[in-house]
């Protein structure tokens, strides 16, 4: 190991790529709020997390399949209350999801939780096989039972879970 | 003794008595009274005033006394509304601004107009409320050019400033936060709601069947397929506030040599992208876009009509709206574009811009030349 760490050319390489790693970050998305754990997440690490398909038309009226993972799971890895614990004062939470163009949408939880809802909301970074173009990805909500798409928010950047304190 | 000491005693009680009085009558009650904001419902209540500065009749005052103060710049001659001028819906007419030290500002000054609602300012968003902001123009080296502890010196040189801090926030100590302070008051309370469009809005005037086409046109997403033609600025400059707060990129450039947003985030999907501006007042505030290229705006419709340029980070609404089948621009005819710009005509509010209470309060100095 030492020795392959001499190899000058090894050593550039490590060097350049911490360089550009730190030249620009990685595309993440944050989930924030009121969360037990709020969490800055990257496609690698959705990469290990059982992945979810569905399918949706599109704003181009067309049919796609969006592949990504349910925002359900997501919400859960921060230890969103969901399924038995969405109840009571629970239920007056929402999901506010943030673009990086400033563009916000909510959701409202049992929207998303499927003790409430057959439909799967999709937090996707591919269509049809490929990963979302620019200006659309690297993250997307795809919620297949909106008609339009206005929820469907492009480059998604933040996820944060709000009470309403009307 | 015992004697001389009594009358003594009552004689000191009625000059302590008497003192406390006249204390009293030199530093009146200091409760500065609630300013009531006055908007129009449908512009929505989704701003947020700091719970630390909440607004007072003397805060604004004092507000508005600093912001036409040339105290606050490093050679006594630049005011807050050198580069917001009232008469220009809080512009200054020119692609760029000229600081204390002579140089240009990197970007064009922005219309004061409705901030109450815009919780991200500047053109790349970067300060978090009024008080954030008004600290930047104050001590940048090529606006205004002076540190917030010398702006302070000077204005303890001024006893009526003692005065109307102690009204406004119930100390006389002339502070660099209580000073940023009643300027965001000030600036909260430049609402332009008193256009024709308003009027139309509330039911008071009926717009010519142009000015219908226009508004029609600016708020509609075009859709080819089902015949529906539209200009899409809705799409950003929707609601009756006309901006919505985004920072897009609009095809100004390929290569945009101001990167934006991206500056302040650091992340390439945000270069060349600013933050979209109010068309309040729009025929009042040329030149237009962060680096004022365009003189007029005819030539901002043809911008988006046929001039976008393509990017990596072009706004995807912007590149996808078009009026023809399969069409690359937005292709609207000359007279839909006449349209817009007899609608773009129904923002101005000459009711903000004569408003007295927004106007220099020194009279002397504003009849200047």
């Amino acid at each position: 190991m030492s020795k392959k760490l001499c190899n000058p050319f090894l050593l550039a390489a490590l060097v350049l790529a911490s360089i550009a790693g730190h030249a620009q970050p990685k595309p993440s998305f944050r989930v924030e709020g009121e969360v037990l754990k709020p969490r800055t997440l990257t496609q690698d690490d959705l990469l290990k997390w059982k992945t979810a398909e569905v399918k949706g038309k599109d704003r181009d009226g067309k049919e796609h399949v969006f592949k990504g993972v349910r925002l359900v799971d997501v919400l859960d890895s921060a230890g969103v209350t969901l399924g038995a614990k969405l109840r009571g004062e629970n239920l007056a939470k929402y999901v506010l999801v943030k673009a990086a163009d400033g563009y916000e949408v909510i959701f409202s939880l049992p929207e998303i939780d499927p003790e409430f809802t057959s439909q799967t909301v999709l937090l996707a970074y591919e269509v049809d096989g490929h990963p979302l173009a620019k200006g659309e990805g690297p993250f997307r909500m795809v919620v297949p039972s909106d008609k339009k798409q206005a929820r469907w928010i492009r480059e998604l950047t933040t996820i944060k879970v709000v009470f309403s304190k009307d | 003794m015992m004697k001389r000491k009594r009358p003594s005693v009552g004689m000191l009680a009625i000059a302590t008595a008497a003192l406390t009085m006249l204390l009293s009558f030199q530093t009146p009650d200091p409760a500065p009274q609630p300013y009531i904001l006055n908007y129009p419902a449908y512009f929505g209540g989704r701003f947020t005033i700091p719970e630390n500065n909440p607004m007072t009749r003397e805060g604004v005052a004092l507000g508005r006394l600093l912001f036409y103060e040339p105290k606050l710049s490093g050679n006594n001659r630049v005011t807050c509304a050198t580069c917001h001028q009232q008469k220009l819906a809080f512009t200054d007419g020119k692609a760029f601004s000229v600081g204390v030290d002579g140089t240009l500002t990197k970007r064009s000054s922005m219309s004061l107009t409705n901030l109450l609602w815009v919780r991200n300012l500047f053109w790349d968003g970067r300060a978090n409320g009024l008080e954030a902001q008004a600290v930047v123009p104050l001590t940048d080296p090529h606006e205004m050019g002076q540190s917030l502890e010398t702006s302070v010196a000077k204005l303890k040189t001024d006893a009526s400033y003692r005065e109307k801090f102690a009204q406004a926030f119930g100390t006389g100590d002339i502070t660099g936060e209580n000073l940023l302070k009643a300027l965001a008051q000030f600036e909260r309370t430049l609402i332009s709601a008193g256009s024709r469009y308003d009027k139309y809005l509330r039911g008071e005037y009926q717009p010519t069947a142009q000015e219908l086409r226009g508004i029609d046109l600016f708020m509609t997403p075009p859709s080819p397929q089902r015949s529906i033609r539209g200009a899409n600025c809705g799409h950003c400059h929707g609601t009756p506030k006309t901006f919505i707060e985004l920072f897009h990129n609009n095809g100004l450039d390929t290569l945009p040599k101001d990167a934006g947003r991206e500056t302040i985030t650091g992340q390439a999907i945000d270069r060349g992208r600013f933050r979209v501006p109010t068309l309040r007042n729009i025929t009042l505030t040329a030149p237009y876009m962060h680096d004022g290229r365009f003189a007029t705006l005819t030539e901002v419709l043809n911008h988006y009509n046929e001039h976008v340029q393509p990017s990596a980070t072009l706004s995807p609404f912007i590149a996808e709206a078009t009026n023809a089948v399969g069409g690359k621009s937005l292709m609207l005819t000359e007279t839909e574009k006449g349209d817009l710009l007899v609608f773009l005509q129904m923002l101005t509010d000459s009711t903000f811009i004569n408003n007295p209470d927004f106007s220099d309060p020194r009279f002397l100095r504003s009849a200047k030349p």
